[in-house]
C-alpha cells in the first residue's frame, strides 16, 4: 500500500466537477484507492462519498492506494489534485 | 408585498406562471426476474445519460459551460460505481427498480442534508431531482416541460431544479420567483449566468400568487409586489431602465486592468469578513483581499478558534486568490465588538480603551497564535499583515517582535511559511496620522481605516445623531489627515490602500487619486463602480479638483462642488 499527504489547491475545493473527475480517473486502476480526511476514509472512486466528505479548497487529505497498479494510481492522484483538475 | 433573497440582480416585470413539481406515482413490485429487471435499470441509465447530456448541452449553448456543469454532474453522480452497486443489490433481492432508485438516494440525500457545509447541502437538492428524474425515465414519463413559454414570463417555484431550468424556455423568462433556495443554490447561479432577475427564499409566494397574475421583483432588494398598482409599475419601469443602462456600462470593465484616464494603475481589493465573503471578491472582479476581517471568526462561540481552525480560513483565503494579494488584520476586538469569553472589562470610554492591538498586547498569547496561522498561511499565497488601531510605534514593534518570535518557532519546527512577510499599520488614529513618517520607516504598508479615523479626528462618535453632522470624510480636516498619511507614505516609498467606506464613495474618487493614493479596498460589489469612476479622470483633472477642495472650509460646499464635478465626469 502507498500513501501521500496532500492539500487541496483549486478554489472550489472537491465539489461536484473536481470529485467527478477525480473518481472517474481513479475508476480506471485496478487498485482501491481510498481518501482519508479528518478522521473518515471514504472510496476515491466513489463521487458521492468523495461529496460526503465536505473536502475544501485548504483541506490536507490522505490518499491511499493498494493493489497491483498502486503507484500509477497514486502518481496520477497527485498530479489531479496539484494540477487543480485542469487539463482533464 | 413579499421579500425574499435577491440572488441576480435587475428588474423583472411580467406575468406570473406557476410551476408545481409533476406527481410521481409507481407501483412498487416484488421482482422474480432480478436479472431482467437489472437490465431495464440499466437501459433507463444509459437514456437518462442521453437526455441530460442534451439537456446539458443546450444550457451550455445558453448560459455556459460551467453553468452546465451543474446538469452534468447528474452523469457524473449517475457513473458512481457504489450508487449503481447499491442499486442493483437492492434489485437482486427483490425491489423493483423504482424503488431501489429512491431508496438508495434517499440514503445519500440524508447523509448531505446532516452536512454543515452549503455547498454539499446543495448536492442533496441535485439528488433529490436526480432520483425523480431517474424514476420519470423508469416509468416512461416524458420529463420536458416548459419548453415553450409566453414572452415576459415570471416563473414561480417551490424550488427550481436543474433539470426544470435545463429544458426551460429561458429567452422569455424575466424573472424567477422560488419559496427554497439561496445565494448558492443551482437556480441562483442559472439566474445570474443568464442576467435574469431572482429573488428566492420567498416564503408563501405560491400560496399567493396566481397564473397570468402581473407581479414585479427586484433581485437585489428581494421585494415583490403582486398585481401592481399604475404608480408602483411606473416606478419599477424607471428602475428597471436604470439598472439594465448601468449594467451594461459596467460589464464593459469586468476583467479589466484598474487605471486613470492617462493609464496609471491603481488596485481594487476587497474587505472581507468570512470564508463566504471570499467568493464574492471573486464574482466581483476584485484584485484581491485588501482587508479581512479576523474578529468575526472569534464572535459567536465560546472559546477562541485555534491556530489549526484560523490557519485553514486564511490559508483557503490564500489559496482561492491565487497569488493575488491577503491582508488579514489582526483581531480587532473591543470598542463596540463585544466577545464574553475574551473578557473585555467593561469600560466607561470603550473606544478610547482596551480595544484592537491593545488588547492583543495585554493577552499575546491569542496574538500570537493568530500571527502563527496568518504566516503559515503565507506559504500558500501573497499573505500580509495589518495591525489596526496603532497610536504608538512602540505597539508596531511589539507585533514585530511577535511575528519575529512566532517565525521563529515555525522555523524550529520545521513549518513552512514566507520569511519576510510584509506587515503594515491601519492608520486610523489622530496619533498614528501625525507620525505617519515615523510609522512609514519600521512598516511595509499603510491602509487608511476611514470610519475610525473620522470619528477620532472629529471627536465625534458616529453613532450619536447630535453630533453626526461632524461626522464626514468630507470635513476639511479630515481630508488633510487623509492628504497628510498619503504623502507620507509616498516620500518613504511604501504602498497605501484604503479600506474605510470613503473608498467606495465615488465623491472621494478624484481626491484620493490626486492625493496618490495607491489601492482601493471596497465591498465585492463596488469594484466594478469604483474601477469606472477612476477610469474617468485623467491626473491633471483630478489635481484642479483637489486643489480646489483644499481651499474650500466647508464640508457642505465641498459636496456640494464634488457632486458638481462628478456630473461633469460621469457619464450616467
Amino acid at each position: 500500500m502507498v500513501k501521500h499527504k496532500i492539500v487541496v489547491v483549486n478554489p472550489e475545493g472537491l465539489h461536484l466537477r473536481p470529485a467527478g473527475v477525480f473518481a472517474q480517473e481513479m475508476d480506471k486502476f485496478e487498485c482501491d484507492v481510498f481518501i482519508r480526511f479528518k478522521g473518515t476514509k471514504v472510496n476515491g472512486k466513489s463521487l458521492l462519498s468523495i461529496l460526503a466528505a465536505c473536502i475544501k479548497c485548504g483541506s490536507e487529505i490522505d490518499i491511499e492506494c493498494d493493489g497491483p497498479d498502486e503507484l500509477e494510481a497514486i502518481a496520477k492522484a497527485v498530479e489531479l489534485i496539484e494540477n487543480r483538475f485542469e487539463g482533464v | 408585498m413579499i421579500t425574499g433573497t435577491g440572488v441576480s440582480g435587475g428588474i423583472g416585470i411580467g406575468r406570473i406562471r406557476i410551476v408545481k413539481e409533476q406527481k410521481i406515482v409507481y407501483e412498487r413490485r416484488r421482482i422474480r426476474d432480478t436479472e431482467k429487471e437489472i437490465q431495464r435499470l440499466r437501459s433507463a441509465v444509459g437514456s437518462f445519460v442521453k437526455v441530460t447530456e442534451e439537456l446539458a448541452e443546450k444550457l451550455e449553448s445558453e448560459a455556459g459551460q460551467k453553468e452546465a456543469e451543474i446538469i452534468r454532474g447528474h452523469i457524473l453522480i449517475m457513473k458512481d460505481p457504489v450508487l449503481t452497486d447499491e442499486i442493483e443489490k437492492l434489485i437482486k433481492g427483490g425491489e423493483c427498480a423504482e424503488s431501489a432508485v429512491e431508496q438508495i438516494c434517499n440514503m445519500f440525500i440524508s447523509v448531505f442534508s446532516a452536512r454543515e457545509d452549503e455547498l454539499t447541502k446543495q448536492r442533496a437538492s441535485d439528488l433529490e431531482d436526480l432520483k425523480i428524474r431517474m424514476i420519470k425515465h423508469l416509468i416512461g414519463l416524458d420529463e420536458t416541460v416548459l419548453s415553450s413559454l409566453p414572452p415576459d414570463t415570471i416563473i414561480c417555484a417551490k424550488e427550481l431544479t436543474p433539470s426544470m431550468t435545463a429544458g426551460m424556455d429561458k429567452k422569455n423568462v424575466v424573472g424567477f420567483i422560488t419559496e427554497k433556495g439561496g445565494e448558492t443554490s443551482h437556480c441562483a447561479i442559472i439566474a445570474r449566468a443568464l442576467e435574469i432577475p431572482a429573488v428566492l427564499g420567498a416564503n408563501g409566494i405560491m400560496q399567493l400568487a396566481k397564473n397570468g397574475q402581473t407581479a414585479v421583483l427586484d433581485g437585489i432588494s428581494g421585494k415583490i409586489v403582486l398585481s401592481p398598482d399604475g404608480d408602483t409599475l411606473f416606478e419599477y419601469e424607471e428602475k428597471k431602465k436604470r439598472f439594465d443602462e448601468k449594467a451594461e456600462l459596467l460589464k464593459n470593465y469586468r476583467g479589466k486592468p484598474t487605471e486613470d484616464s492617462d493609464g496609471r494603475q491603481y488596485s481594487i481589493l476587497c474587505n472581507v469578513g468570512n470564508s463566504q465573503d471570499v467568493d464574492k471578491v471573486i464574482s466581483g472582479d476584485g484584485e484581491g483581499i485588501g482587508l479581512f476581517r479576523t474578529e468575526f471568526m472569534f464572535m459567536d462561540r465560546k472559546a477562541p478558534p485555534s491556530e489549526e481552525e484560523q490557519f485553514e480560513v486564511y490559508r483557503a483565503a490564500a489559496l482561492k486568490m491565487q497569488g493575488r494579494p491577503v491582508v488579514i488584520r489582526t483581531l480587532d476586538i473591543g470598542g463596540d465588538k463585544d466577545v464574553p469569553y475574551l473578557e473585555i472589562k467593561e469600560e466607561d470610554n470603550p473606544f478610547l480603551g482596551v480595544r484592537a492591538v491593545r488588547y492583543c498586547m495585554k493577552h499575546p498569547e491569542i496574538l500570537k497564535e493568530q500571527l502563527r496561522a496568518i504566516l503559515r498561511a503565507s506559504a500558500y499565497g501573497d499573505v500580509k499583515i495589518l495591525v489596526p488601531m496603532i497610536a504608538d510605534l512602540s505597539e508596531l514593534m511589539f507585533v514585530k517582535k511577535m511575528t519575529a518570535e512566532a517565525e521563529k518557532e515555525l522555523e524550529a519546527e520545521g513549518i513552512d511559511f514566507c520569511r519576510n512577510i510584509d506587515i503594515g499599520v491601519m492608520i486610523e488614529t489622530p496619533s498614528a496620522c501625525v507620525i505617519a513618517d515615523l510609522l512609514a520607516r519600521e512598516s511595509d504598508f499603510f491602509s487608511i481605516g476611514t470610519n475610525d479615523l473620522i470619528q477620532y479626528t472629529m471627536a465625534a462618535d458616529r453613532g450619536n445623531s447630535d453630533v453626526s453632522y461632524l461626522y464626514s470624510v468630507f470635513k476639511p480636516s479630515v481630508l488633510r489627515s487623509v492628504m497628510h498619511i498619503i504623502r507620507a507614505a509616498k516620500r518613504a516609498g511604501i504602498p497605501v490602500e484604503m479600506c474605510g467606506e470613503a473608498a467606495a464613495n465615488r465623491l472621494m474618487t478624484p481626491l484620493l487619486l490626486s492625493f496618490g493614493l495607491d489601492k482601493f479596498s471596497v465591498s465585492p460589489s463596488s469594484v466594478l463602480s469604483i474601477r469606472k469612476e477612476i477610469s474617468s479622470y485623467t491626473k491633471d483633472q483630478a489635481d484642479k479638483i483637489r486643489e480646489a477642495v483644499m481651499e474650500m472650509t466647508a464640508s457642505e460646499e465641498i459636496i456640494t462642488y464634488l457632486k458638481s464635478e462628478l456630473d461633469k465626469y460621469a457619464d450616467d
